[in-house]
């Protein structure tokens, strides 16, 4: 009996899931880091631009799972899907599985990724200024002078970028400092970082002791908000990048975040869905990479003013 | 039809996934094309699984097993970068896998450390390792082509992963079942204070079973980033939860309720039967996981309901 039960559900699932398919070109997103807000934030804006091209969009998400991620970009191939878009991804992780889609047929286009062979067209911003932006901004914060945490995550290719912006600049600024660094761990990155700051703090006791926390996104740099709230350490600042609507809600609340770089997200779905849609109905992309606009997001910008 | 569910519930829950997707999307899940992806898809985790079908046989867990791959594989990538050859570069990666396991072993046979505990320690450090040794960055560069055919080349269409992952289960199976040693560790995990009485070397086999799934777990990583042709300093840790539940429901299929390798071979096909079909059919992330914890629930449920009926 239970057999049977279970045997229904499973084909009622299955068949309720194809019908649910069956309307327009069917397009496939993929990513691993969907718990990252941003990450969602493409996807979810990707979704919002196909609806408009009246395409069919199915998301997966491997929780951090390189492997996972190669195994459904197969899945997604054998199901000759008309494209498929990854998301905070550099193709290069998983080349195999990219090669064999675009041999298959199948356009890839990458969002917030790297450019690649086998890749139709990357929109993404340019990673290298995002983070030599936010980190001449944090500098100017404490006077180009004092000790800085470092929150990063080199596996991720747009963040790696960043950081080597923030080498270059430590290298241009020697009385910055680095005391500390965490290699952030996703998915539960806020959580991740709030401990790292925890332990981070804990072991630079004095008022001096850490001036900066430059975070290579806002998730981080929420998490080392929350661990300086609760450590109670006031005169530490703290930029992110991203533009993150829960990091804004933070820089407005004058927290100890006083700034973001905003990524063009929404620009750089919608830049990819017209590049798609280009390639879909024959076209060619106008570049293999294509950039979205920046933005710092200050207190200042915001119109803030705080005590 | 008791005595059936009991025995074969576990494989008819597999066989019904099997037939439902190939129902619903018969061009794409039911091509030899995809069968090729599956098999390749489900190596990694089934070698992994029979890292910890080892240890759990012994009545103990190895939660190291993923650390591990993820240790082998970097160091092979940095030896890579550092000009040395495949055969020295999988040797590493071996024997970092070995020694790791040799230290649980030692932890938990010798010095009497629970094994969740053990493991865990050794697997944090070794993760450390993995993380000093890749700095944090994913490595994709300088990889040998020789290297990469581990796990993308096939022999008369036969996937090479696939011929690695027959040849593992198939020697791991071979020695639980039909060897001394093999018995000698079943005997262990039934009850290791009478296998002591009976003059078993219970510490020393429960340390080989360790090493054992060390080396295997070490392997494992290494045909993944075969696969990928990219590795990260985190990218096995992501195996340890769904290897030890492939193991879990490869029990169900036992007729004792025990670890065993064809058991956990199934276990590790119907996972990837499950994130095969519902991706091909589209279904979102969120659904994905339900079905697949309630399709593991039911597996269990299933056998359950044969045994008490």
């Amino acid at each position: 009996m239970r057999n049977h039960l279970l045997g229904a559900a499973v084909v009622a699932t299955l068949l309720g899931a194809t019908a649910a398919e069956a309307a327009g070109e069917r397009v496939s997103v993929l990513t691993p880091y969907l718990s990252a807000v941003t990450t969602a934030e493409m996807a979810e804006a990707f979704k919002a631009e196909a609806a408009k091209h009246d395409w069919s969009v199915d998301v997966v998400d491997t929780g951090g799972d390189m492997g996972a991620l190669a195994s459904r970009v197969e899945d997604v191939t054998a199901a000759k899907v008309a494209a498929i878009v990854l998301i905070s991804i550099d193709p290069a992780q998983i080349q195999d599985q990219v090669s064999k889609a675009k041999a298959a047929g199948i356009p890839v286009v990458t969002i917030d990724g790297a450019k690649n062979d086998a890749v139709a067209v990357n929109v993404t911003s340019d990673n290298y200024v995002l983070g030599a932006t936010m980190t001449k901004f944090l500098f100017e914060q404490i006077g180009n002078k004092g000790k800085i945490v470092r929150l990063f995550h080199s596996a991720h290719p747009g963040v790696r970028q960043r950081e080597i912006a923030l080498d270059d600049a430590l290298k241009a600024n020697p009385d910055v400092t680095e005391v500390g660094g965490h290699y952030v761990q996703v998915p539960g990155q806020i959580e991740d970082a709030r401990a790292a700051v925890d332990a981070i703090l804990l072991a630079n006791p004095a008022p001096d002791a850490i001036n900066a926390v430059w975070a290579a996104w806002d998730e981080p740099a929420i998490g080392a908000d929350l661990a300086l709230k609760a450590a109670g350490r006031t005169g530490v600042v703290v930029a992110g990048i991203d533009g993150n609507p829960q990091a804004i809600e933070l820089i407005k609340a004058c927290s100890s975040i006083v700034g973001t770089v905003r990524q063009g997200f929404g620009q750089m779905a919608t830049i990819a869905a017209d590049e798609l849609a280009k390639i879909l109905s024959g076209g060619t992309p106008e570049k293999n990479e294509l950039y979205a606009p920046v933005e710092v997001i200050t207190r200042e910008s915001l119109g803030v003013t705080c005590p | 039809m008791t005595l059936l569910l009991q025995r074969y519930g576990t494989l008819g829950a597999f066989l019904l996934l099997v037939a439902g997707f190939s129902i619903a999307v018969p061009q794409a899940f039911a091509s030899t094309a995809n069968l090729l992806n599956l098999l390749q898809q489900v190596t990694v985790l089934a070698i992994v699984a029979t890292a910890a079908t080892f240890v759990m046989v012994v009545g103990e867990f190895d939660l190291s097993v993923g650390f591990v791959a993820s240790l082998a594989a970097v160091l092979a990538f940095v030896l890579f970068g550092a000009g040395a050859p495949v055969w020295l570069a999988i040797l590493a990666g071996l024997a970092a896998g070995a020694a790791a396991g040799l230290a649980n072993g030692l932890l938990v046979a010798r010095l009497g450390v629970p094994s969740f505990v053990a493991t865990l320690a050794v697997g944090t450090i070794v993760s450390g390792f993995a993380y000093w040794a890749s700095g944090g960055s994913s490595l994709f560069s300088g990889v040998p082509p020789s290297f990469t055919a581990l796990g993308r080349a096939s022999v008369y269409g036969v996937p090479a992963l696939t011929l690695w992952m027959i040849a593992v289960l198939g020697l791991a199976a071979l020695l639980l079942a039909r060897s001394r040693f093999g018995r000698r560790l079943h005997a262990i995990g039934d009850n290791a204070a009478a296998a002591r009485l009976v003059g078993l070397p219970v510490a020393r086999d429960r340390t080989l079973a360790f090493v054992l799934a060390g080396l295997v777990a070490a392997l494992a990583g290494l045909l993944l980033a075969a696969r990928l042709g990219s590795v990260q300093h985190t990218m096995g840790e992501a195996l340890l939860l769904p290897a030890y539940a492939a193991v879990f429901i490869g029990t169900t299929a036992s007729p004792r309720g025990i670890p065993n390798i064809p058991g956990t071979f199934l276990g590790v096909a119907i996972a990837g039967v499950i994130a095969n079909g519902l991706t091909i059919i589209g279904v979102e992330p969120f659904v994905q996981r339900m079905v697949t914890g309630a399709i593991i629930i039911a597996a269990v449920l299933i056998r359950r309901a044969g045994r008490t009926a």
